[in-house]
């Protein structure tokens, strides 16, 4: 039993990298499929598309600080509380991520239709990153006392 | 759920902006059809035949009202998408209150029971209250006075505005969180059909309409003159 519960613990040490990875590959992909779309309907501002695309893979970085962390020699007492913060911090990094590259998509289809507003149509882009920062920074938080 | 190559297709589709404030259409009908290559075989076929049963261009010249009307139906029960099936119904039943407005403006009588005459909901509901105004339909569409009043002053060019203005807002309802998949580009064909009907209005097209509508009506009649 002690050995099935440190190995949850390992899991939860590796989730917030696998799972922020996963969202971040879902983010980027469909952000980078709208970039590449709105090149194909404008003459300028590529670059702007391809940069705004790249947005969601903040949440990577977020899970490898999260994972460094945790990683911590595993025992019984700590392992639980590894894999709750783990897993959790993971699916809310996985999901903002997912759904920031939807925000993405939306602002640069926005912005290549009206220029003027491209700061504007990135704050609801902004907002999910908000969320995924509380995510982050409180599994730092209690990652300390796990 | 999105599908990723109509993200891409999507975000590759000009803004349209208003219906009325277009001078031409926001890409030509050839660089649209070259986007629409990325569409699923499925979806393309779908699309296709809901162009075929609302687009008025492609509709033809000597198609019975029955005819049509078997079309429409087919269509209708066809459509795996809930929303579509919607988009096609909303905009038969609208065209088929302006068909019984200038029916009644040309002095018709009410169909009789079970004449098919007309797509949806209420046909029976407007058949009834044929001598009505609002044929009994206000709550439903609106905009009925208003295009009775401007069909008596003889005002079609107004008709067909207040109803394409209707048609406009229904596609921006329905396609309402429908962002990046089949829907979207669907409610985005539809409305590109408008605009394109909408700067296709001018004498020189509706000239040669007439021309083509009174050739086609005059059958083999027409070389008698010739």
């Amino acid at each position: 039993m002690n050995d099935f519960i440190i190995m949850l613990g390992r899991a939860g040490v590796y989730a917030p990298v696998a799972l922020g990875a996963i969202g971040s590959i879902i983010g980027c992909a469909t952000a980078g499929q709208a970039a590449i779309g709105a090149m194909l309907d404008t003459e300028s501002g590529y670059g702007r598309y391809v940069g705004i695309s790249a947005m969601p893979s903040s949440q990577i970085i977020y899970g490898i600080v999260v994972m460094f962390t945790l990683n911590q020699p595993m025992t019984v007492e700590n392992a639980t509380g590894a894999f709750g913060i783990g897993i959790l911090s993971g699916l809310a990094l996985l999901l903002s991520a997912a759904y920031q590259g939807k925000c993405c998509a939306s602002a640069i289809q926005a912005a290549k239709a009206k220029p003027e507003i491209f700061g504007l149509a990135l704050a609801p882009a902004a907002i999910v990153e908000g969320f995924a920062v509380f995510a982050f920074i409180f599994a730092l938080v209690l990652s300390a006392g796990a | 759920m999105d599908e990723p190559r109509y993200v891409t297709l999507m975000s590759s589709l000009p803004y349209h902006g208003r219906l009325f404030g277009a001078r031409q259409t926001p890409l030509s009908r050839f660089q649209l059809d070259k986007r629409l290559a990325w569409l699923e075989p499925e979806h393309a076929d779908t699309l296709s035949r809901i162009e075929h049963v609302l687009r008025w261009r492609r509709i033809a010249l000597g198609e019975s009202d029955a005819g049509f009307l078997d079309r429409a139906d087919t269509l209708v029960a066809s459509l795996t998408i809930p929303l579509l099936a919607e988009v096609v119904r909303t905009r038969l039943e609208a065209r088929t209150l302006i068909a019984a407005l200038r029916k009644r403006k040309a002095g018709q009588s009410a169909p009789g029971p079970g004449e098919r005459w007309g797509y949806g909901r209420w046909t029976n509901v407007i058949a009834r209250h044929w001598s009505d105004t609002d044929f009994g339909v206000q709550r439903v569409f609106p905009w009925v006075l208003e295009a009775d009043r401007r069909l008596r002053e003889g005002d079609a060019l107004g008709v067909d505005r207040l109803f394409m203005e209707y048609a406009w807002q229904e596609l921006g309802r329905l396609g309402a969180g429908h962002y990046f998949d089949f829907e979207a580009v669907a409610i985005y064909v539809l409305r590109w059909d408008l605009i394109d009907r909408w700067t296709h209005y001018d004498a020189e097209s509706a000239r040669d309409r007439i021309v083509s509508l009174a050739d086609a009506s005059l059958g083999d009649y027409q070389e008698m003159y010739a």
